[in-house]
């Protein structure tokens, strides 16, 4: 293993860091259950994780759950908000993608992908 | 339907993941004709009378779900290659899931990316440590986050110097080993 190439990249990421600050504003979570997996949630995870890098998003938490009872919908994906979780069905590369650019980023849903609504009491 | 063993893999690690795992193992040997993939944890475990029935399409340890298919697939597609499936409960606690597949059977599914499938899960997993051991018969290979994270720092997996550092490596260290499709 290339342990200089970590300790670079280690410096380069801990000077982004202090530069940026801050907590996590958004979390995105991707399920990845077995119905998930076979419906594509491999290349949605890694649309969502490609797209959060990319955009350079130092304020969102992508992670991954296990089943999440909406099997006919997958691959699921849930945004995570202070006051609202909203839940988005059949999210492929592309939805994904858009969810980050329109979503996350400019707080709008893309109203045709969402599953559901769920608002959070502080 | 899942349709390469990389999908399994996932589908297995998921497994872990929802027993509540803190390490889990990844094991893909080539040995002589066979493919042998494992994924070993220190989770909640089976308890011991579902143990017979976890091959069963019809059984689930998961409440809610109505079936658990992952298990049952694995077990069907390693044996329609003249192969088996072994789930065990280990002694020190946790599940040990082997499957032996015949490497050059026709109806083996492709390894699939196994790298581009992993590394999203392992980065997206905080609090779990994950070993991938890759090996064939003249070599083994290993990666363990617990070694990258100490070097790391507070800089998270899912960072994308990472998330291409690990793909690489994993890659890498497939190639290593022969584990290659080469038909």
């Amino acid at each position: 293993m290339k342990l200089e190439e970590l300790r670079k990249i280690r410096e380069r990421a801990e000077a982004e860091l202090r530069l940026r600050g801050g907590a996590a504003r958004v979390k995105v979570v991707v399920g990845m259950g077995t119905s998930g997996i076979a419906a594509g949630a491999r290349q949605t995870l890694r649309a969502v994780l490609d797209e959060v890098a990319r955009r350079g998003l130092k304020d969102v938490i992508v992670t991954q759950t296990g089943e999440k009872g909406l099997a006919a919908q997958e691959p699921i994906v849930e945004v995570h908000e202070p006051t609202r979780v909203t839940v988005y069905g059949e999210v492929d590369e592309t939805a994904a993608r858009q969810i980050v650019a329109e979503h996350v980023v400019n707080g709008r849903p893309v109203a045709g992908r969402v599953v559901e609504v769920r608002e959070v009491r502080g | 339907m899942i349709e390469d063993l990389a999908m399994h893999l996932a589908d297995l690690v998921q497994n872990s993941l929802r027993a509540g795992a803190s390490r889990i193992a990844i094991r893909l040997a080539r040995r002589g004709p066979t493919l042998e993939l494992g994924v070993t944890d220190d989770g909640a475990g089976i308890p011991d009378p579902d143990l017979p029935r976890v091959l069963d399409p019809f059984f689930s340890t998961k409440p809610k779900a109505q079936i658990g298919l992952g298990l049952p697939l694995l077990a069907q597609t390693a044996e329609m290659t003249g192969g088996w499936c072994l789930v065990e409960r280990r002694p020190e606690g946790g599940t040990r899931v082997t499957a032996r597949l015949e490497w050059d059977h026709p109806d083996r599914p492709p390894l699939g990316g196994v790298a581009e499938t992993l590394v999203p899960l392992m980065a997206t997993s905080p609090g779990v440590e994950f070993v991938v051991e890759l090996s064939d018969d003249r070599a083994t290979w290993k990666l363990d986050t617990c070694e990258i994270r100490e070097r790391l720092g507070d800089v998270p997996l899912t960072h994308p110097d990472v998330l291409c550092f690990l793909e690489r490596t994993l890659r890498e260290g497939l190639d290593t080993v022969g584990l290659k499709e080469d038909r």
